[in-house]
């Protein structure tokens, strides 16, 4: 397998849409329970360890560019191969493939639990599975830049469902944040791991990087993403806890929603239906950035069609759907893959990064102890 | 341009003939078809039993009336839906549920269970107005029979307490606001108490709750301070009763209408009140709390002819105000403290300043009974109408 990937010119996004890519990824089924977990670990300073989860994903974000950078234009695939070895290398690419393919399978979850809850409780979940997945799967067949786009639109298309949480605001206690700081440092350092499952989605960025036509910018554009998902989270949160009693925000499943619940409009008595349905755009390019840079594994490792890829994921993932029926097993294999999420995308990109650091400076030092003699 | 490919005219084709198909399949609730339960009342009836009534909303062009009024027995609220079922030619559905009564017995006993399903369901709305019967849920709901369904009593009461909701007479009930005042550690919940009068549902006044259940009702009279506790007031109105001895001072001797007093008492009518309170914790450790409360209002009546035109009198009529209101509202937060209910949430400005370990709901009951009260009152008289 080579190491570097060159796509054709044609296939290359410009470097702004990076940010899109970075936002677009992380915000997805996440921050709609986000506000409860955190605040079950770090009661009412979960907002300080929301945002410090944004920082810290910035600081890891930050190694992943220097990582991709030190590299002409090579994804994860190629890198683990000429770090780890061809066995070890192929080995960590395969279990990266598996957990983004997991990942993509929780959302789809998640999100499949959300609309039967809220809007359809008779719709069996493998009917809105099937469209999901069929919808992913044609949005991946398009290639690349196809995808960007669609986070692109996904961002722009949902930014003003912020503005409706300024209903839900008026209702609001700011007592509720008072004493700052109040929470000791244990379970707020518990409150960012809590956060790594919703800002999830950044490491994908390590396989989007071939792809991006002004590498020296992506720096710049990868932060910018994360900072506005940061910012973004943070306020969420904050209005969750202001919005909610103290108690009540650690019974409320879906805070998100359940402050859409309070908008009413003259002609539609119930907001959280749109709140719902428009969730499936913002689910979508996650979805897509899953199934799209798991199934390019296929192309990668054994050399097979991508399109060939796609297909066997989406039928895994529809397979799998069946066996998941109530909250609980929903619970349990979320908590597996926020575990397995803080690993892949956290601390094993940190890890692989200082490897790489320390091989090319190996390499270079090598060389030019041997132009010397 | 890339080629569009076949592979990808078929996925989009079997996309959106999925998308057509699935949505056929969810369950349809043709309009026509369906019962819309808009307001529900609960009873204890004997043990380990609710009485549900309910009022339904038709949607049937064949029949004149278009409610109905439906009352089943069952030990949950989800059961008494089932019975009420049976009793039904349309489908009955909760998502316009705009208001709920509870008996006052039930109030008493809790209604906890009851609201958490109200919770639970999302097809129920979280500005729902959560209502205290002043006897039975039952004999509110009847009115509609009474009525012989003309009334529409759903809309009728969720009217009803909209409009005062909105008209600052009292304070906003809403399922939310219930939840968030439970579930808050420092803060407990009010809910306005109806009433039968003739064939008409009033508001009767105010239920204080501890956690939830029914301990104390306020009048008319103290809904004013409560709501000035509580909340804020845009434009307020209140009357203010004096003897004649304490507003002597002020009244003017050789009006015509003096000689022949109406009233025994002068009675001073405010409004366009605009209110402000601040609520602090001064004293940590002693637990005492300054209230500052600041109205700004005009004079628009007064039984006896008062010499308003001066500053003096303007101010001496201030104090006046200000001494009385005071003594109501420590009264009132004294009456809270005895009964160990707080729904102004003073346990919340307590929290707020309190560093460390989070306090639970039984320390900050046995706090709460060593408040001590600091109340500032000060009126503003800005306007006295279009005389002097």
């Amino acid at each position: 397998m080579k190491v570097n990937l060159y796509p054709k010119e044609g296939l290359l996004v410009n470097a702004f849409l990076v940010l899109f890519f970075i936002n677009a990824t992380q915000t997805g089924v996440g921050i709609v329970g986000l506000p409860r977990i955190v605040y079950m670990a770090a009661k009412h300073d979960a907002w300080i360890s929301v945002f410090l989860g944004g920082g810290l994903s910035a600081v890891v974000l930050a190694m992943m560019v220097l990582m991709l950078k030190k590299y002409d234009s090579a994804d994860l695939y190629g890198i683990q191969v000429d770090v780890l070895g061809k066995w070890l290398g192929n080995a960590m690419n395969i279990f990266y493939m598996l957990y983004m393919t997991i990942s993509f399978f929780v959302i789809l979850m998640n999100y499949i639990e959300i609309v039967q809850v809220w809007i359809f409780p008779d719709l069996p979940t493998w009917q809105i599975a099937i469209p999901l997945i069929l919808l992913t799967i044609y949005a991946v067949n398009g290639g690349i830049r196809i995808i960007v786009g669609v986070a692109f639109f996904s961002v722009i298309g949902t930014i003003w469902l912020i503005f409706v949480l300024i209903v839900p605001m008026q209702y609001a206690d700011p007592k509720n944040l008072l004493p700052l700081l109040n929470t000791d440092l244990k379970h707020i350092v518990n409150g960012v791991y809590k956060t790594s499952l919703s800002l999830m989605g950044f490491e994908l960025l390590m396989f989007l990087y071939p792809y991006v036509k002004e590498k020296k910018k992506v720096f710049l554009y990868s932060q910018l993403g994360n900072l506005y998902t940061t910012i973004l989270f943070t306020l969420i949160t904050m209005i969750s806890i202001t919005f909610f009693a103290e108690n009540g925000l650690a019974r409320t499943i879906w805070p998100v929603f359940s402050m859409y619940k309070i908008v009413r409009l003259p002609n539609l008595e119930r907001f959280e239906f749109i709140g719902v349905s428009f969730w499936m755009l913002v689910i979508m390019p996650n979805m897509c950035c899953y199934l799209w840079a798991a199934s390019k594994g296929f192309k990668r490792i054994i050399n097979w069609k991508q399109n060939h890829g796609i297909w066997v994921l989406g039928l895994l993932v529809f397979v799998g759907s069946f066996f998941i029926k109530a909250r609980y097993q929903m619970n349990e294999v979320t908590d597996f893959v926020a575990k397995l999420g803080f690993f892949s995308a956290f601390c094993y990109p940190v890890l692989l990064s200082v490897l790489v650091l320390v091989k090319k400076w190996f390499l270079r030092r090598k060389k030019a102890s041997a132009e010397v003699s | 341009m890339r080629k569009f490919h076949k592979s990808n005219l078929f996925l989009l084709s079997v996309c959106s003939m999925t998308m057509v198909i699935s949505a056929g399949c969810v369950q349809q609730k043709p309009l026509e078809k369906l019962g819309l339960i808009t307001t529900t009342g609960y009873d204890m009836e004997g043990e380990n039993q609710i009485k549900g009534t309910a009022v339904v909303q038709k949607f049937d062009p064949m029949t004149k009336s278009a409610t109905k009024m439906i009352t089943s027995f069952a030990k949950t609220s989800k059961g008494l839906r089932q019975q009420s079922n049976l009793q039904s030619n349309q489908k009955l559905v909760t998502g316009q549920l705009r208001s709920v009564v509870y008996s006052r017995e039930l109030a008493k006993k809790g209604i906890i269970q009851l609201v958490d399903s109200l919770n639970r369901d999302a097809s129920i709305g979280n500005m729902v107005y959560l209502t205290v019967a002043d006897k039975t849920a039952s004999e509110i709901l009847e009115i509609e029979t009474n009525n012989k369904g003309r009334l529409n009593l759903g809309t009728y009461m969720y009217n009803l307490i909209k409009q005062n909701v909105e008209g600052e007479q009292i304070i906003s009930p809403t399922l939310h606001e219930f939840n968030h005042n439970y579930y808050d550690i420092g803060k407990d919940p009010v809910l306005p108490i109806l009433k039968v009068k003739k064939n008409d549902v009033i508001i009767a006044g105010v239920g204080l709750f501890k956690g939830d259940h029914l301990v104390d009702e306020l009048k008319h009279g103290d809904l004013f301070y409560l709501k000035i506790l509580i909340d804020k007031y845009k434009a307020g109105t209140k009357e203010m009763g004096y003897t004649t001895d304490q507003l002597k001072k002020i009244m003017i001797k050789n009006e015509n209408y003096t000689k022949k007093p109406i009233y025994s008492k002068i009675y001073v009518s405010i409004d366009n009140i605009q209110s402000r309170t601040k609520i602090e914790l001064v004293d940590k450790k002693n637990l005492r709390f300054r209230v500052d409360v600041d109205l700004d209002s005009r004079v628009l009546e007064m039984t006896e002819a008062l010499d308003l035109g001066k500053t003096a009198s303007v101010k001496f009529l201030e104090k006046k105000l200000d001494t009385s209101m005071k003594k109501r509202i420590e009264g009132l937060l004294i009456r809270f403290k005895e009964l160990g209910i707080d729904p102004i949430g003073l346990g919340n400005e307590y929290e707020a300043h309190l560093r460390g370990k989070p306090i639970t709901q039984e320390e900050w009951d046995r706090k709460y009974k060593d408040v001590t009260f600091d109340v500032h009152v000060k009126n503003t008289i800005e306007r006295t109408g279009v005389v002097d």
